[in-house]
């Protein structure tokens, strides 16, 4: 119990870090994707798009913008060069588009004029050029045979109205899944935070060699000592798993109550194990108290970023996964994503998870055995 | 007795291996970080060959019109190659399409129909060209029927008329969107920001030393017959000093290795990174002589101040700079983190100078601000006990 006592009492001086790592799983993980409702019914993407338009607004440019207007989200801005290129460059717009003073006309006059656009070059911008390109090419094909504007707007209307049939064969219930994959994805920076740094405070304070001294002259026993830090220890561990998963059912929702869920929940479970090893491993490893806060840092941060918990694993460079497959949080993180595609559950789609869950566990024995060899030293030293 | 203080103070710093972990290398080890998760960003979102397959039914081998479009549309030499096609059966499809091996596929029975996973742009993308094909087909219709109202009943003439004009039609777009478009960049603009305001640190501990409620070597040095402004100002130079030093490396460190690109103006980056190191030391010298607490809590002030500032910027999430800016612009006129990123920003996309003086001119004005009523409250400082 005095152990325990202790442990409570060095528990308290690091309570702002977790609360710190706790918020950033809050507002990075939970709530910084926005909720929308399930689709199950195809969805065109729809690029942002702001249009300049220098023309007066009617006739064929008024039919474009109108065009454009049903096919893409308009997004508006205020009205300086200054605002406009600094919404390109921050991706509030994928693209926009500069309609010439005298468009109506020009255009009218088979003049093709020139339309002046600015794209961010990623796959909506490419969207909207298409979409801005065919527009105007249907149109100059309606301009050349026909001198009417309204029976080239209509001719227009109606060639541009054809919509291709299309289906959805899944109903996997993707955004809420994306949702889950990322807040427990984010975990991996929490959890490995939180417990190296508490573990990591607690063993050294615990090692320091006075109360060493002290713990060793004292009528407990050494393996009962032992036996009630791991325990205090192990405990922290599942209680801060917990208060992360309850959180998880807060900010989730109805995907929680899912076999999805479960296993988003046993998996982290099994992290959270492998976490409790790695800062064990660290504590033995590191006696300086003003070198965790930089290791922690280190550590989480760089399997966070190396393995995909904060930019999603498909946008990584190959280069990158490669090594990362050295690292527990991978095989984590990769069951989180696999997750998010596993339709039907049956051996054959669940075998992959498990592989992923069999070498965290081989992980943990593996931090495990290094620990126990490293401490062995350490004691021999002392 | 200046160069002897200055001296020891560089010493001093330079063997404080916390200090020179968390303003030497842990930028480095975070750019290194950034540059791992974020180089391969931008290209990803860029337009890919999609992979799709096409269900090959007797009705669309009969039809040598899509035949084509699609050859072409997939062809290896075509520039604007679009798609990567499998020619398949039905079920052989739908089993592809269920382990994600194609974005979807194309059934021609009477018109295309197409069966996709998820909503997402791939898909879009062909949805879109396979109603451009369609399109296509009832302008063609829609033209001839228009030549025969006409009077004009030549089929040939009228079809190759038609085609010439569709060939005619392309759109007249020209891009004028600047070639400096890469938002990742941002991370590292706010990422040497951080590095400027950590540098507040060093600031804060070489004050600390000449401070007497501080350190031991303060009441010393406070004892000593010598005038405190040349004690403080040879004990901040060297702060100084080592900043510029950690700045100048991580400069060199991300400029080549990670191939940071800073614009090419390479005084005023130069002149950004020292008034932005002056504005960290400002920041660690205000800490240090208003907050009369323990050097701990003093770090933590700094860190979290910066933090507070680099989340603002953009460093957590390039977006929220912008959002700041656009809602609530005086937050970020304010923020120290911003200044420096919003002059790296500007020194990169813009071809003007007036946004990044701005921001040169806010973080003197900063760092002005905060040194005086520091000076203010280091002045005639007198202790009957510590």
């Amino acid at each position: 119990m005095i152990v325990f006592k202790t442990f409570l009492k060095v528990l308290k001086s690091c309570k702002t870090p977790i609360i710190m790592y706790t918020v950033f799983l809050v507002v990075f993980g939970g709530l910084n994707m926005q909720t929308s409702d399930t689709a199950t019914s195809f969805e065109s993407t729809k690029p942002d798009i702001l249009i300049i338009n220098n023309d007066e607004d009617k006739g064929i440019t008024k039919n474009l913008i109108d065009y454009i207007k049903d096919n893409s989200n308009i997004i508006d801005i205020k009205d300086t060069e200054e605002a406009i290129n600094d919404a390109l460059f921050y991706r509030d717009v994928n693209y926009i588009i500069y309609i010439p003073d005298n468009y109506r006309e020009d255009f009218l006059n088979n003049k093709n004029p020139k339309i002046e656009i600015k794209s961010t070059g990623d796959y909506n911008a490419s969207l909207a050029h298409m979409m801005l390109e065919k527009y105007v090419k249907v149109a100059n094909t309606y301009n050349a045979k026909l001198d009417n504007e309204e029976e080239i707007i209509s001719n227009i209307n109606k060639t541009l109205s054809v919509k291709t049939e299309i289906e959805l064969t899944s109903n996997l219930d993707t955004n809420n899944l994306a949702r889950a994959t990322f807040y427990y994805n984010f975990m991996n920076y929490s959890l490995l935070a939180g417990l190296v740094y508490v573990i990591c405070l607690i063993l050294s304070s615990f090692n320091e060699i006075k109360v060493k001294k002290r713990t060793i002259i004292s009528s407990m026993k050494t393996s009962t000592h032992n036996k009630n830090l791991l325990l205090s220890n192990g405990l922290f561990a599942i209680i801060l798993w917990i208060f992360y998963v309850v959180l998880g059912f807060i900010l989730l929702g109805d995907i929680m109550f899912t076999t999805h869920g479960i296993i988003y929940i046993i998996n982290s479970f099994i992290f959270m194990i492998c976490s409790l090893t790695i800062a064990f491993l660290i504590a033995t490893l590191v006696n300086n108290k003003n070198a965790i806060n930089g290791i922690v840092n280190v550590v989480a941060l760089g399997t966070s970023f190396l393995c995909g918990a904060f930019v999603p694993m498909e946008w990584l460079p190959s280069s990158v996964i490669n090594i990362a497959h050295v690292l527990p949080s991978y095989w984590y993180i990769k069951t989180n994503e696999l997750l998010k595609t596993i339709e039907v559950f049956n051996f054959e789609t669940l075998k992959p998870i498990f592989i992923n869950m069999i070498v965290i566990l081989l992980f943990t024995i593996l931090f495990i055995v290094i620990t126990n060899i490293v401490s062995k030293k350490k004691r021999k030293i002392n | 007795m200046f160069f002897h203080n200055f001296k020891y103070s560089l010493k001093t710093l330079f063997k404080n291996r916390m200090l020179i972990f968390w303003t030497f290398a842990f930028p480095i080890i975070l750019g290194t970080l950034f540059n791992m998760a974020f180089k391969d960003i931008e290209s990803s979102e860029q337009l890919d060959i999609i992979d799709i397959a096409i269900v090959e039914n007797e009705q669309f081998n009969n039809n040598e019109m899509y035949k084509e479009i699609f050859n072409n549309l997939s062809d290896k030499n075509n520039e604007d190659r679009l798609f990567n096609i499998n020619y398949t059966t039905k079920e052989e499809a739908s089993k592809l399409l269920e382990d994600e091996k194609v974005s979807g596929y194309l059934v021609y029975e009477d018109g295309f129909k197409i069966f996709v996973k998820t909503s997402g742009i791939n898909e879009t993308i062909l949805k879109t060209v396979t109603e451009e094909i369609k399109q296509n087909e009832i302008m063609m219709n829609s033209l001839t029927e228009i030549e025969i109202k006409n009077g004009n009943y030549n089929y040939e003439a009228i079809s190759n008329d038609i085609m010439a004009i569709i060939e005619n039609s392309e759109a007249n777009i020209e891009d004028i969107s600047s070639s400096n478009l890469s938002y990742t960049m941002i991370e590292f603009y706010t990422l040497i920001a951080m590095t400027c305001l950590y540098g507040g640190i060093l600031g804060m501990v070489a004050l600390n030393g000449c401070l007497a409620n501080m350190t031991n070597n303060g009441k010393r040095v406070s004892v000593a017959p010598i005038k405190k402004s040349k004690l403080i100002i040879s004990s901040l130079l060297a702060s100084y000093i080592v900043q510029v030093i950690g700045i100048a490396l991580l400069f060199l460190y991300t400029t080549f290795v990670l191939k940071v690109d800073y614009g090419n103006n390479l005084p005023l980056i130069i002149l950004l990174a020292l008034v932005g190191t002056l504005a960290g030391l400002a920041l660690g010298v205000f800490v240090s002589a208003m907050f009369k607490t323990n050097e701990n809590t003093k770090t933590g002030i700094i860190i979290s101040v910066t933090m507070l500032g680099c989340f603002l910027s953009g460093m957590m999430g390039i977006t929220m700079k912008y959002i700041v800016d656009k809602n609530v612009p005086i937050i970020n006129k304010l923020n120290p983190a911003s200044m420096i990123t919003d002059g790296f920003y500007s020194l990169y996309y813009y071809d003007t100078e007036t946004r990044y003086f701005f921001n040169i001119i806010s973080l003197i004005i900063f760092a002005f601000i905060l040194i005086s009523i520091s000076i203010f409250s280091l002045r005639r400082q007198k202790y009957d006990s510590i």
